[in-house]
């Protein structure tokens, strides 16, 4: 039991202390029962305040420290560290969360959200008088890589752990590496061939003897947490009677490099599937990429004139992908320039959302417009219609550039600049447990800092699985993704968390109740003092509690979360 | 010539603003030794100054302040602030050696307690940097609130050796005696993360920045609404109103050939209408008109804070912005070509806030022998392999981290840095002996 | 005590790390306002909540019991769902018991960006209770 507790409550600038009164808070609880001191700060997770809390846990001989700010998820490990590094156990640590749940929650509402302020901060000191100290679980961990997806995010994430001396397994479901990049054809700023790109990398690859390739493999089942996942892959048959050939992989840490899919109009969308002049992006840079005759054809017949209708699956304002695609507009005026500079006779009409040639792309789109590519642009609201008069494709559109005149033009070929969307194949995602976005593309921990980490430990999403990017993006996070993999698991050891469910073995009389209600079999039968009873494996347990409520004689708690705790805090709320 | 220090380490980090702060966490945390040099007071770039970040409106200082806790108090990361990496030449493979100014700051970081009184008796007013102008501050300061090292500074351009604050510091921790410090670095890696500057409107005079009071920068709106703001609410300078008509000037700086910067800043279009949301929760009333050439949200969650911003009445106007000029009253006057109209037309707002945008900062080309490090037309690093290795330079072992290459957000910036720490580990990998 | 203390409905949620805490935070986050009086306690997973927990909140004075659920979305397995909705009929069960209306606990699946549905469980619950709480007193 602690009775030497430091708080602090934090005014987060004015996030907290705008609509909580954080001076009442302090008042209302600086008696309770163990409260050493309670003070308030403008910033809890300054340095300042942080050596603050150093020398205070000194000086006051504090045995438990409870810091009242924001949402745990931004900095529980923040305090833990300070606690830690006052030489008290960062498990002795307890954090309230009054900026999310309280002064944000309740901004309406300025006395409600100081009274839950000040109840929220009694359950901490009510937690932290439970708080005991606990120490990791350590243990070996695998030091292999498994990399998901060979596109050029998994190929360029395996090659950089590979460079770093880590052992790697790429798996792609695939026949072949380099994903949707190896069906480009020339890439913006460099011109150099999408497959060109990738076989330079696949090669790189190949030279090192540290990487396993797996092409048309597929992962079936994933087991185990951080540093020990164990991968079941399906060997794709490759003639109808060859068996199904499956294997186990164990690694310590995986990259999810699955990329995306190309949106598919549906039929009649812009006379997509219905008018054989109207043809997706992808469809359109291949055509480009393929031609090798000095003026362009397409189902036999020469094109002059081409529409290009943008956002075709993206930005939806109705429909599922409210999201931009970002890519497409730097690809379709690259693809169109290229048409231009190769063939004969080609009018190039843009009939945009908007351009977004962000960055140094814009040099891109005045190139475009020096070459005397045509720019309309249409809003949400009034999309362009593609119809057919006398076998002849004709687009109208109502243009806001000419303050919204309706313009008509007769067009040899459509061009639908379709965007990305999320694989239709979510099984990683559903086997791994990846959080999915509104947009539903995985996500990671945190949109600003911590772009490639997931809420799952030892798992790091690469590319386009994240949400569109262009190539050079899609690279830059592999990269980032494979480093944070890397520094998880290269020192070999990990440390696990001491949460985990603890037995009470001289009440328990051995049901197996608790053992067939754990997911991860990690309770066993044990002999003790002549009795059997349950024991929990401390690295197989991960503290979910599901053995917990279904002990008869209750005879198990969740450390960090058992009966005493928990109804305490509930005491300290009513 | 002065004496200089050797010291070693493996990697050495130009810029500690977040993508060089990212790329010393990952090198620091894979077991590498850091040199992070900074020319500045405080760790945390231009991020740390911020209000909030779109589109998930976290506070930026608690975002960033973590963060920059984690790189200062690193084992294996070494900080200097105040410094400048002044010539770099590559001896051979793995094989790099820097000369670095470290300047003196007048106070014993580790003795300063951060009290202010130096600031109190200090008697010299000037301009505030870290406010862009709007306040003043002393000649002995603390850069900001949340500046790490948070301790004082001399700014010694401006002080009067008058020795009030040596009087007055309680623990004896200025010292006038500091002189230059110049070390001798051997590394063997080399991460450039020296990031942008800012578009200075000036260069614009038709925008009346500097001659209209009531016409800020999107850095100075960015200071009046961050939780460690100048005023205490949201106010013009010319007269301390609260405005309740505000433009936003979209693209200053940016896209214009007249200004030799014909590319977009990718950043200016979010934060425009980040600031506009948040100042229509500050004042309800206002009235809040974006004047834009094209709205790119194109980032994850962008597209949705767009319409999020639409939704919340924030006024967009397409059309380009000709001239401003100023009333009697300070109001002032936009005449622009709305786009949807075809028209030229005039508005009156109450303050104008041009959205300037990221320019180079070519600073990392002339440390380099011989101009070996090769910058784009715009002055960015170059990236030697932009589609198949972004963070690559034109010298190996030699990469580059956010900003510095282009203008991006700070999520692209975060990966970037982490694409060049990924190259520099592969770099460092590749010869260490077996 | 502030006037939403007095007419609103004291709620005890019991809610997830992974999964329904994120939720709750970003309702903060976009501000959509519920009743201060709803208070969260955070657990692992949702299945390992005891119903002792939960008859221990209406003694001490808790007019409602609200259990975010993992669902289908549980990081520990799929089982999560089926094991939930068990805490759930044992402690029906022995609400019955001290004859506690069995609509004063509700469960329901709340996944990580769920922050309106959370808003609107709480505002609905909130008005059931305030109505049972207020005709109780009559």
């Amino acid at each position: 039991m602690k009775e030497r507790l430091g708080v602090y409550i934090c005014h987060c600038g004015g996030n907290i202390s705008d609509y909580v009164d954080v001076e009442k808070v302090r008042a209302a609880i600086e008696h309770e029962e163990g409260v050493v001191f309670a003070k308030t700060t403008m910033f809890a997770c300054s340095d300042t305040n942080q050596t603050d809390m150093v020398q205070d846990i000194h000086e006051h001989n504090l045995d438990g420290v409870i810091v009242a700010s924001c949402s745990p998820k931004l900095h529980l490990t923040t305090f833990r560290n300070v606690t830690e590094r006052g030489d008290l156990n960062k498990y002795t640590y307890v954090h309230a969360n009054i900026r999310e749940q309280a002064s944000w929650a309740h901004s309406d509402d300025k006395l409600g959200a100081t009274e839950k302020a000040i109840h929220l901060v009694k359950a901490a000191i009510a937690k932290s008088r439970y708080a005991d100290p606990l120490f990791p679980n350590q243990f070996e961990a695998e030091k292999t890589i498994a990399v998901i997806g060979g596109g050029i995010a998994g190929m360029k994430a395996a090659l950089s752990l590979a460079e770093k001396k880590s052992n790697v397994i790429l798996i792609e479901k695939g026949n072949r590496l380099g994903g949707h990049t190896a069906e480009w054809g020339s890439l913006f700023m460099t011109d150099e061939k999408g497959f060109e790109l990738t076989t330079r990398i696949e090669n790189d690859l190949r030279k090192y003897n540290n990487v396993t390739i797996l092409t048309g493999e597929e992962v079936i089942d994933t087991k185990g947490s951080i540093g020990n996942f164990e991968l079941k892959i399906r060997r794709q048959p490759q003639k109808e009677d060859d068996p199904m050939e499956i294997m186990e992989l164990h690694v310590g840490s995986i990259v999810v490099a699955t990329g995306y899919d190309h949106y598919l109009p549906k039929q009649g969308e812009y006379g997509f599937g219905t008018n054989e002049t109207v043809i997706t992006l992808p469809e359109f840079k291949q055509l480009v990429d393929k031609s090798t005759s000095k003026s362009l054809e397409f189902k036999g017949k020469k094109i002059n004139n081409i529409a290009y209708v943008y956002c075709v699956g993206s930005r939806q304002s109705e429909g599922e992908n409210t999201y931009c695609s970002r890519f497409c507009c730097t690809s379709v005026i690259h693809t169109a320039i290229e048409a231009k500079k190769k063939f004969k006779g080609i009018q190039n009409i843009h009939l945009t959302r908007g351009i977004r040639t962000y960055g140094k792309q814009e040099l891109l789109y005045a190139e475009s417009l020096q070459m005397g590519d045509v720019y309309l642009e249409f809003d949400e609201h009034t999309l362009p219609e593609i119809h057919t008069e006398d076998k002849k494709t004709v687009v109208t559109v109502k243009d806001i550039l000419s303050a919204g005149k309706e313009m008509e033009m007769e067009v040899d070929l459509v061009v639908l600049v379709t965007g990305m969307v999320p694989r239709a194949d979510q099984s990683i995602g559903s086997m791994l447990k990846l959080p999915k976005g509104r947009d539903r593309f995985f996500n990671e921990i945190h949109m600003k800092l911590r772009p490639v980490e997931t809420v799952i430990d030892g798992v790091t999403i690469a590319g386009t699985c994240q949400g569109p990017k262009n190539i050079s993006e899609s690279v830059n996070s592999a990269l980032s993704a494979a480093t944070k993999s890397f520094s998880y698991i290269s020192k070999g050891t990990l440390e696990t968390e001491p949460i985990i469910a603890k037995i009470d073995q001289d009440a328990c009389s051995w049901c197996d109740k608790c053992s067939n209600a754990c997911p991860f079999d990690a309770i066993e039968q044990i002999e003790m003092g002549g009795r059997t009873v349950a024991s929990v494996n401390p690295i197989v347990c991960k503290g979910c509690g599901m053995c917990t409520p279904v002990c008869p004689v209750d005879a198990i708690n969740l450390i960090g979360y058992t009966s005493e705790e928990i109804m305490s805090m509930i005491d300290a709320l009513a | 010539m002065e004496e200089r220090q050797i010291i070693e380490y493996d990697a050495l980090v130009i810029g500690a603003g977040i993508a060089g702060g990212e790329a010393a966490i990952n090198l620091a945390n894979t077991g590498y030794k850091v040199l992070l040099v900074e020319k500045d007071h405080s760790l945390g770039g231009k991020m740390i100054l911020l209000s909030k970040v779109f589109p998930t409106l976290d506070c930026a200082a608690c975002i960033t302040t973590p963060k920059v806790s984690e790189i200062a108090r690193h084992n294996n990361i070494t900080v200097f602030t105040e410094s400048e990496v002044t010539h770099i030449a590559k001896k051979g493979d793995n094989d790099f050696v820097a000369q670095i100014m470290k300047k003196p700051r007048y106070v014993r970081v580790e003795d300063c307690t951060a009290c202010q009184l130096c600031e109190k008796a200090c008697p010299v007013s000037v301009r505030d940097e870290y406010q862009f102008g709007l306040i003043g501050r002393k000649a002995a300061f603390i850069p900001f609130s949340i500046a790490n090292p948070k301790a004082a500074v001399i700014d010694i351009e401006n002080c009067t050796l008058c020795g009030a604050c040596e009087k007055a510091c309680p623990t004896h921790c200025i010292d006038f005696t500091m002189e230059t410090e110049y070390y001798e670095l051997h590394a063997k890696t080399v991460i450039l993360a020296t990031g942008f500057n800012l578009f200075d409107p000036l260069e614009i005079p038709r925008f009346g920045y500097g001659q209209y009071k009531n016409v800020i920068t999107s850095m100075q709106m960015e200071r009046e609404i961050a939780p460690t703001r100048p005023y205490n609410t949201i106010l013009r300078p010319g007269d301390g109103k609260v405005p309740d008509r505000i433009a936003y000037v979209l693209c200053t700086g940016s896209r214009d050939n007249t200004i030799g910067n014909p590319i977009c800043s990718q950043i200016c279009c979010m934060y425009s209408m980040k600031q506009a949301q948040l100042l229509m929760g500050a004042l309800p009333m206002a009235d809040i008109t974006i004047y834009y050439i094209n709205i790119r949200s194109f980032g994850k969650g962008f597209e949705e804070f767009y319409q999020q911003a639409k939704g919340m009445g924030v006024n967009f106007v397409k059309g380009k912005i000709g001239k401003i000029t100023e009333k009697e009253n300070g109001n002032l006057i936009l005449r622009y070509e709305d786009i949807a109209e075809g028209v030229v037309k005039e508005a009156e707002h109450d303050m104008v806030v041009l959205s300037v945008g990221v320019k180079s900062n070519p600073s990392a080309g002339k440390i380099f022998d011989g101009n070996s490090l090769k910058l784009d037309p715009l002055q960015f690093v170059a990236q030697q392999d932009f589609l198949g290795s972004p963070a690559k330079t034109s010298i190996d072992g030699v990469f580059v981290a956010g900003t510095a290459s282009g203008p991006m957000d700070i999520p692209d910036s975060i990966l970037s840095a982490g694409s060049a720490s990924s190259e520099a580990i592969s770099y460092l990998t590749r010869y260490q002996s077996l | 005590m502030s006037d939403s203390f007095k007419k609103n409905a004291k709620i005890l949620v019991f809610s997830t790390e992974k999964i329904s805490d994120p939720a709750i935070d970003m309702a903060g986050l976009l501000k959509l306002h519920y009743p201060p009086t709803v208070y969260t306690i955070t657990v692992p997973c949702s299945s390992g909540i005891k119903p002792s927990w939960i008859m221990h909140a209406y003694e001490k004075g808790f007019d409602g019991v609200f259990i975010a659920a993992d669902g289908t979305d549980c990081i520990f397995g799929e089982s999560c769902t089926e094991k939930t909705g068990n805490i759930v009929a044992m402690t029906h069960e022995k609400m019955k018991e001290k004859k506690i209306d069995p609509a004063r606990l509700r469960m329901a699946a709340l996944c990580s960006v769920c922050s309106e549905a959370f808003v609107k469980q709480m505002r609905s619950f909130n008005d059931y209770l305030i109505k049972t709480i207020h005709s109780n007193s009559n």
